[in-house]
């Protein structure tokens, strides 16, 4: 045991941590990618996920009927979301819809707090996940394990959407050469809603992976929104490779910062990215896409 | 006393209001009109609500000087705001309460050594990074003033501060307690800020800000340090938020790091496009309007903040330039 024990359990707690970023983190980009719109409602949208899937979860489903359901519920809002209020912004400056997106976060976290309360929700899971096992020295509890697989399940899936579908190989095009992919006889416009979409249900998805790690609560967005910028901004506004390692990188700070300063745990993570930006302002992996 | 302090920065303000003598006349009348108020308004509650409007004006100013001139925006503006709150409160407190001036300008210049390598890093990176970064330090700050007991009184704030004497012009007025002396206080300094910040917009250098907002390329090739002048429009909207932060200590009496969160920080970026960007009297007219309907929203219903997004996404929608954009609105369809 002791601090062989200590260390796997850091490794494996920010693998968690960063995972989630991750998937925030490339929803971010994907929206961003294609639509030039950063989306701050995106944290707002991870908290629905959560709230979905413990309302879900409390009528009688299963944990993981509940996570592929609620992130479909959210891409729903999402869909909802893109032509209502995206939409008739594209020809805007893009601080507009910066500001849009944040009022839009307030209706939602709005909306959360008067359906669902203020209290704290615990989303149940099934029996098998409330135990530990022993991985190496460590024991560690199943349902982080399980959540750390539901992360490479999410990961995988995207990278073989992005890689090998139609619509994927169409995205990646469209967010370098929009017009190109246009002149080539392809519906742009529904690419561009569906990355929005896309972008939506892996919000939903990250706070359904999240619940039952760090409890559901109305403002449990906030912090991770401002982690996903974090994270996004290091890796390079744009660029999913660059959020992969940025996540990682995140996720392993902050996890080594809550373990040693624990109150100012976050302060250590924007001191990283400060850092990261005094040397490579587009970030470690930036295209120069900053508008 | 308001002509004289206009002379002083030289022919510009004159020619200015040469030029357009019904606008300046408006802003001389409201002026008056503020200078009476407290003595004909007999109810102190709300002496008290036009003194905080003041406050929140200063600050909403001060952002536009940043989202309107220099095209920057930040979602935290209000974290500057506390910054200045909390330094002049602690210099009040542990350093000397004999000067209200003294701990004025202990705030702002507290504030800006604060926003200075904070800028630094921030415009290092473009428009958007930039806006977000601005929700991560001011996060960051908010984080610290919560936390950070020994210093900030965490939770409970900064309590048990000495009711400094306020002078203005050299009068003595009566302590930070008494509503009037500190109405008149906070509309002198306001006045002078706002007076200030006038004089700056409408110099080269505010032409300098305002072509960066236009196109950052184009006044890159003309010459322009762009990273340069942005930090310097940065740390002249992060000075006037302190100014205003040390207002807002003096009103209070107390300030906790209620202040400085996010949803505050909305509050102020509305009352921006509530008034419309890139005019400086906007902004004014904003906080107002945001001030009134908050205290009055905020008595009816507990969910208000459902409110405030859904304005906030109606007038980007709809009035993009805010009040201040209203006569061209008008003018336009009236001209269809």
């Amino acid at each position: 045991m002791g601090w062989i024990a200590t260390t796997v359990d850091i490794i494996l707690n920010s693998l968690v941590l960063g995972g989630i970023f991750l998937i925030m983190g490339v929803g971010l980009n994907i929206i961003y990618g294609l639509n030039r719109v950063m989306n701050l409602a995106h944290g707002a949208l991870y908290a629905l996920g959560a709230y979905f899937g413990y309302t879900l979860v409390a009528v009688g489903a299963n944990y993981f009927l509940a996570l592929l359901l609620a992130p479909i519920v959210v891409g729903a809002v999402g869909l909802i979301i893109e032509r209502v209020l995206i939409s008739p912004m594209r020809k805007r400056h893009m601080i507009y819809t910066l500001i849009l997106t944040y009022g839009l976060m307030f209706v939602i976290d709005g909306l959360i707090k008067l359906f669902w309360g203020q209290e704290t929700r615990f989303i149940q899971l099934p029996e098998f996940m409330q135990h530990t096992v022993s991985v190496g020295p460590a024991s560690y509890p199943v349902f982080r394990l399980v959540i750390l697989i539901g992360i490479a399940a999410v990961v995988t899936a995207l990278m073989l959407l992005l890689g090998r579908t139609r619509l994927g190989i169409n995205m990646r095009a469209a967010s370098s050469i929009p017009e190109m992919v246009s002149a080539c006889g392809i519906n742009v416009r529904r690419v561009q809603i569906s990355a929005f979409v896309l972008g939506c249900i892996l919000a939903g998805t990250a706070g359904m992976l999240a619940g039952p790690l760090f409890t559901v609560f109305a403002l449990m967005g906030h912090d991770i929104l401002i982690s996903s910028f974090v994270v996004v901004v290091i890796g390079g506004l744009g660029s999913l490779r660059g959020a992969v390692l940025a996540a990682l990188l995140v996720g392993f700070v902050q996890t080594l910062a809550e373990f040693f300063v624990t109150e100012m745990a976050m302060v250590m993570v924007y001191m990283l990215m400060a850092l990261v930006l005094v040397f490579k302002p587009l970030g470690i992996l930036g295209e120069g896409k900053f508008e | 006393m308001n002509s004289t302090a206009t002379a002083a920065p030289g022919g510009l303000i004159f020619r200015a209001l040469r030029d357009n003598p019904r606008g300046k006349l408006i802003l001389l009348g409201v002026f008056v009109f503020l200078v009476i108020l407290p003595f004909i308004l007999p109810n102190r509650f709300y002496v008290r609500l036009v003194n905080e409007i003041m406050i929140y004006a200063l600050l909403a100013m001060s952002l536009d000087v940043l989202l309107g001139y220099t095209g920057l925006l930040s979602f935290m503006h209000n974290a500057y705001l506390g910054i200045g709150a909390y330094s002049t409160g602690l210099f009040l407190m542990h350093a000397w309460s004999g000067s209200v001036w003294l701990a004025m300008l202990a705030g702002v210049l507290c504030t800006m050594a604060v926003a200075l390598p904070v800028g630094w890093v921030q415009v290092r990176t473009g428009g958007l990074a930039f806006a977000l970064l601005t929700l991560a330090f001011g996060m960051m700050f908010f984080t610290v003033a919560w936390k950070w007991y020994p210093v900030t009184g965490g939770d409970d704030g900064l309590m048990g501060l000495p009711q400094p004497t306020l002078s203005l012009l050299g009068i003595n007025l009566a302590s930070s307690g008494n509503s009037t002396a500190m109405y008149l206080f906070t509309l002198g300094v306001v006045t002078v800020c706002f007076l200030f910040t006038w004089r700056v917009i409408h110099s080269p250098l505010g032409a300098v800000l305002e072509a960066i907002r236009e196109n950052e390329e184009r006044a890159a090739f003309v010459g322009i340090n762009v990273r340069r002048y942005k930090l310097i429009g940065w740390m002249l909207a992060c000075g006037l938020a302190g100014a205003a932060g040390s207002l807002y200590i003096l009103y209070r009496g107390y300030t906790g790091p209620g202040v400085m969160g996010a949803f505050e920080g909305a509050g102020v970026l509305m009352m921006v496009l509530l008034g419309g960007m890139g005019s400086l009297w906007g902004p004014l007219v904003g906080a107002a309007i945001f001030i009134f309907m908050k205290d009055f929203l905020s008595s009816l219903t507990e969910d208000w903040e459902i409110l405030v997004g859904i304005i906030v996404i109606l007038l980007v929608l709809f009035l993009p330039r805010g009040v201040a954009g209203l006569p061209d609105l008008l003018r336009r369809t009236k001209a269809e």
